[in-house]
């Protein structure tokens, strides 16, 4: 079910002498290595298009038909394959990309769409992707949490709807708003590294005691938070992008989605499995075309950046990278010049993790119905986690409860996956 | 063995001495008969609690918060025979218990749910009124269930009980899908689309029989008013098929087991007392929301009685007789299946009266069980020779920090009216605290629409207890009084007999006693002693001794 990995153990010494970092005693702490921690591990990038892209302004153009919207198309670096005018760069990297042009998961409604895109579900409950995947890789010796989101401030509701589901709150993305760190990392300015560490002390002698006699599981995973919120609390320049190069915060682009896909790099590097960035504002009801300019125009060149970056870094073949989002946009350009919900006929990319590059699949002439190599979104997560080495048809076994991972009655993409 | 059976049954079946005024053996000796007849002989050992677990215990589960010192200290002092016995009935009156059940009724009922469009909701607090006023008034559970099933929210009473539909969005297969898990201790979320190949127990037709009374519903937002309304329709058919047979069929309203209820005859015209209209809350003549109401609670009804009593007992010592809760078929037969229905029966049989039930449950020795292994092989959980270590909830860990504040018990000192009627003038008291209570309630709420699953600690939470500014300034000398008052205390013996008993209900060992002079001994300047006091209290704060309920 997993896909194995070489162990390392972290000393109770090795992860003490963490702790005091985190508590300013020692003059420095003891960095984890990130490249021993990760080493082969599989990795998600997700970027989560929240809203719903269109597939006409992106993937799958129809340029000179009644729905195609004026823009054209460009060629791309895959002879024959051509994407819309609003992704020059991605267009430059297309035989790096799997794009997927047959997505029909009969879903018109964001907060349904955000959830059931994400978990491979229709019925509730499931965990999402990121929860997924951080539970499957989790590895004993892990620090970071494993599933970490990315997001801006004040966005609608529905960027959040699921989460970690029956898997509890463990797997819940930590959630990192405007790439700040994560509340509650820093001491308080009033108490001292001495002062912290004799309080912590205080606590670990009575937990030792209380633990005479008693059933261990509860107490130990208890005790365990400590010392990953100790070991957080010395990786907290994690979270400061200062540490990038400008040239790097420069051409990952100067925007939060920009920032925030350089900061998932920093995770991911780090031994994050899971991170997720959310692109807002692609729900172009009004003005599409206007819209998707400006959306386009920050997403493509981050998303080319990001994955040059990342196969130059050797990143690449151990992460997938998707870019996707609840549903698509209608073929009827409405009154208001924007396009609505449509879940029939949409189109996503992936690139990564050994996910062979290709177009899969098709929509009819003017893109209302998917001609060929139809997919729905469970069939895309279970692609999604064969990729990343996790078998989506076994089961999770939770408290006397068994549940399939993946929806049972759909299938990876055998063409897609090399 | 046979022996030992043989006179627990005769405890059992005669009346308990003390001459109470019912011929029926008092349910927690019948309890703790079932309990200890499974057990194999090592477990006869298991040890009672001592005084100090036993008060922690019986507080945060009857009254939802820690003690107090003082509490803590006339208790422990008191050579009363029967003071257990006299603790739980004076939990049990006091005002804070009817506010505890309300919010372990509100997780159990809308797990934390709110609707997708939060204004489309009833406000946490009004509902948790609702509850508060139905439990102070020991509201029977089939009828409070009535209650919450009939509530279209249009009602001024029993509006706020429509929270359980509007949580859930007023989505049919969310409702059925919990309709069965919360008030029938089912989960028919596979049998949706067809029999569930795991549980023969779980048919098809049974979620669709369910389904079929809440299908007609929606929700419906009076904007005028500013209220949420159930709207309902008086047509519509329920017709599911088969995804592995093919077969189609069609259902009326049916709870499983029971017997489909068939819509009465109504002409056209009379089908409604308020017809669908565009901004109109529709009602049907016959309503099957209400049908439901009526048919659902009742002691035919298969797993109502068990579902609740189960629940209560999971509650209350950190595990379903059948666990999870919620899945209660044939291949997850309780532990103790006799028990289960005694437990079921005297519910019954006592109207469904929920305080009369933990009272039996908490007077039980099972429940007043040590935290502590016996010696010998260590028993599953399931044998419910130890107590087990539970989490606190979000809010009784809330509670409990500011309770250790001794800032709450000042306020009591104070403000008591002379000769208050009833003590409800207690519960103004809290109100000040509740937005410091709300810090921690955030950093420790489980997941929304999730059932409480296995302890699932996460590192954000020892951040907040590590970190988070304001707990340390809880714990000042300026704003608790527990710490000014130990800063006071010149003697460092008594400064930890103090300690320990406002932080852990308990008093200090002789080696934590030494532990404390050790620390407090060297340092006499007021502001270096008030901080090695504040580390104190925070070092046990962050403890499993204190995180947990043992």
């Amino acid at each position: 079910m997993r896909f194995p990995v070489p162990q390392h153990t972290v000393s109770r010494r090795q992860l003490l002498s963490g702790t005091l970092g985190a508590l300013g005693v020692s003059a420095c702490g003891q960095p984890l290595l990130a490249e021993e921690l990760t080493q082969r591990r599989k990795k998600l990038l997700f970027l989560f298009q929240s809203g719903g892209a269109s597939q006409y302004e992106t993937w799958d153009p129809k340029p000179g038909t009644h729905t195609g919207g004026p823009f054209q198309s460009i060629p791309t670096s895959v002879p024959g394959v051509h994407i819309s005018e609003l992704l020059p760069h991605s267009a430059e990297i297309l035989d790096q990309l799997t794009v997927i042009r047959s997505i029909n998961s009969g879903i018109n409604d964001h907060f349904f769409g955000h959830y059931a895109i994400q978990a491979g579900h229709n019925l509730p409950g499931h965990p999402v992707l990121g929860s997924v995947v951080a539970q499957q890789l989790e590895q004993s010796q892990d620090i970071l949490p494993g599933y970490i989101s990315l997001r801006r401030d004040g966005p609608k509701a529905y960027t959040d709807v699921g989460d970690a589901g029956f898997l509890g709150a463990k797997y819940e993305g930590l959630r990192v708003i405007n790439a700040e760190p994560p509340e509650y990392l820093v001491r308080p300015e009033s108490v001292s590294g001495l002062l912290m560490q004799s309080r912590d002390q205080i606590r670990r002698r009575n937990d030792e005691r209380f633990l005479q006699g008693r059933r261990p599981g509860p107490i130990h995973a208890y005790r365990d938070t400590f010392d990953k919120a100790f070991a957080l609390m010395t990786q907290r320049d994690l979270f400061n992008l200062e540490q990038e190069s400008a040239r790097d915060r420069e051409r990952y682009g100067e925007h939060d989605f920009g920032r925030h896909c350089l900061l998932a790099r920093r995770l991911l590097e780090a031994g994050v499995s899971c991170v997720k960035v959310t692109h807002h504002d692609w729900d172009a009801h009004q003005e599409n075309f206007h819209w998707h300019e400006v959306r386009c125009g920050e997403f493509d060149r981050t998303f080319a950046t990001l994955v040059r970056d990342f196969s130059e870094r050797g990143l690449l073949e151990d992460t997938l990278i998707v870019a996707i989002g609840e549903m698509g946009r209608t073929p009827r350009i409405n009154q208001q010049g924007g396009r609505d919900h449509w879940g029939k006929a949409w189109s996503m990319a992936m690139a990564g993790c050994g996910i062979r590059p290709c177009i899969h699949g098709s929509t009819n002439e003017d893109g209302t119905e998917v001609a060929d190599g139809e997919v729905n979104h469970g069939d895309l997560f279970h692609t999604f986690l064969t990729a990343l080495g996790i078998d989506a048809n076994e089961n999770y076994q939770l408290s006397g409860q068994t549940s399939p991972i993946g929806d049972p009655a759909c299938t990876a993409i055998a063409e897609v996956l090399a | 063995m046979g022996f030992i059976l043989a006179a627990c049954a005769l405890t059992a079946g005669s009346a308990p001495p003390g001459g109470q005024d019912t011929a029926t053996p008092s349910l927690h000796l019948l309890i703790d008969t079932h309990i200890e007849a499974a057990w194999p002989e090592h477990l006869l050992t298991a040890t009672a609690s001592s005084d100090a677990e036993f008060l922690r215990r019986v507080s945060l589960d009857l009254i939802g918060i820690v003690p107090t010192a003082a509490e803590a200290r006339r208790f422990l002092e008191s050579e009363e025979p029967d003071k257990r016995r006299h603790l739980i009935d004076a939990l049990l009156a006091r005002p804070e218990h009817a506010w505890h059940l309300a919010r372990v009724l509100d997780d159990m009922l809308t797990e934390r749910r709110v609707n997708t469009i939060k204004s489309y909701d009833v406000p946490r607090d009004r509902w948790l009124e609702y509850l508060r006023r139905a439990v102070d008034a020991n509201r029977p559970w089939d009828q409070l269930v009535g209650d919450i099933l009939a509530s279209d929210g249009s009602d001024e009473m029993t509006g706020p009980a429509a929270k359980f539909y509007l949580s859930r969005d007023v989505k049919p297969a969310l409702l059925t899908r919990d309709i069965g898990r919360i008030f029938l201790g089912i989960d028919l979320q596979c049998a949706q689309c067809h029999d569930d190949p795991r549980f023969p127990d779980y048919r098809q037709a049974d979620y669709q029989g369910l389904f079929a009374f809440v299908h007609r519903m929606s929700h419906f937002h009076d904007g005028d008013r500013k209220a949420n309304l159930i709207a309902e329709k008086a047509e519509g058919d329920v017709t599911f098929t088969s995804v592995f047979t093919g077969d189609i069929d069609t259902t009326d309203p049916r709870l499983p087991g029971g017997l489909a209820i068939p819509d009465p005859q109504l002409k056209e015209e009379e089908r409604y007392q308020v017809k669908p209209e565009s901004k109109v809350q529709s009602i049907p003549t016959w309503s099957r929301r209400l049908l439901l109401s009526r048919e659902l609670p009742q002691r035919e009804t298969v797993g109502f009685s068990q579902n609740i009593v189960n629940r209560l007992w999971a509650t209350m010592l950190g595990r379903g007789l059948v666990a999870p809760v919620d899945l209660h078929h044939a291949a997850n037969p309780p532990s103790h299946p006799d028990l289960l229905q005694a437990l079921a029966h005297h519910f019954e049989n006592t109207n469904y009266n929920i305080r009369d039930f933990l009272r039996e449950l908490t007077l039980s020795k099972t429940y007043q069980r040590s935290s502590r292994l016996p010696a010998g092989p260590r028993p599953t959980a399931a044998r419910f020779a130890v107590a087990p270590l539970r989490p606190l909830s979000a809010a009784q860990l809330g509670w409990s920090v500011l309770q250790v504040t001794e800032r709450i018990a000042t306020n009591f000192q104070t403000d008591a009216p002379q000769s208050p009627p009833d003590d409800s003038w207690r519960l103004d008291i809290y109100e000040p605290f509740e937005p410091d209570v709300q810090l921690v309630v955030s950093a420790f709420q489980g997941l929304s629409g999730q059932a409480d699953g296995p302890f699932a600690p996460t590192a954000g939470q020892a951040l907040f207890f590590l970190n988070a500014p304001r707990l340390n300034q809880l714990f000042s000398r300026e704003w608790s009084p527990l710490v000014a008052r130990l800063v006071g205390t010149a003697d460092s013996t008594k400064v930890a007999s103090e300690l320990y008993l406002a932080v852990l209900t308990r008093p200090p060992s002789a080696h934590e006693v030494v532990e404390v002079c050790s620390l407090l001994d060297d340092v006499s300047e007021l502001s270096q002693r008030s901080e090695r006091v504040r580390n104190l209290v925070l070092g046990l704060l962050m403890s499993a001794e204190f995180r947990f309920n043992h």
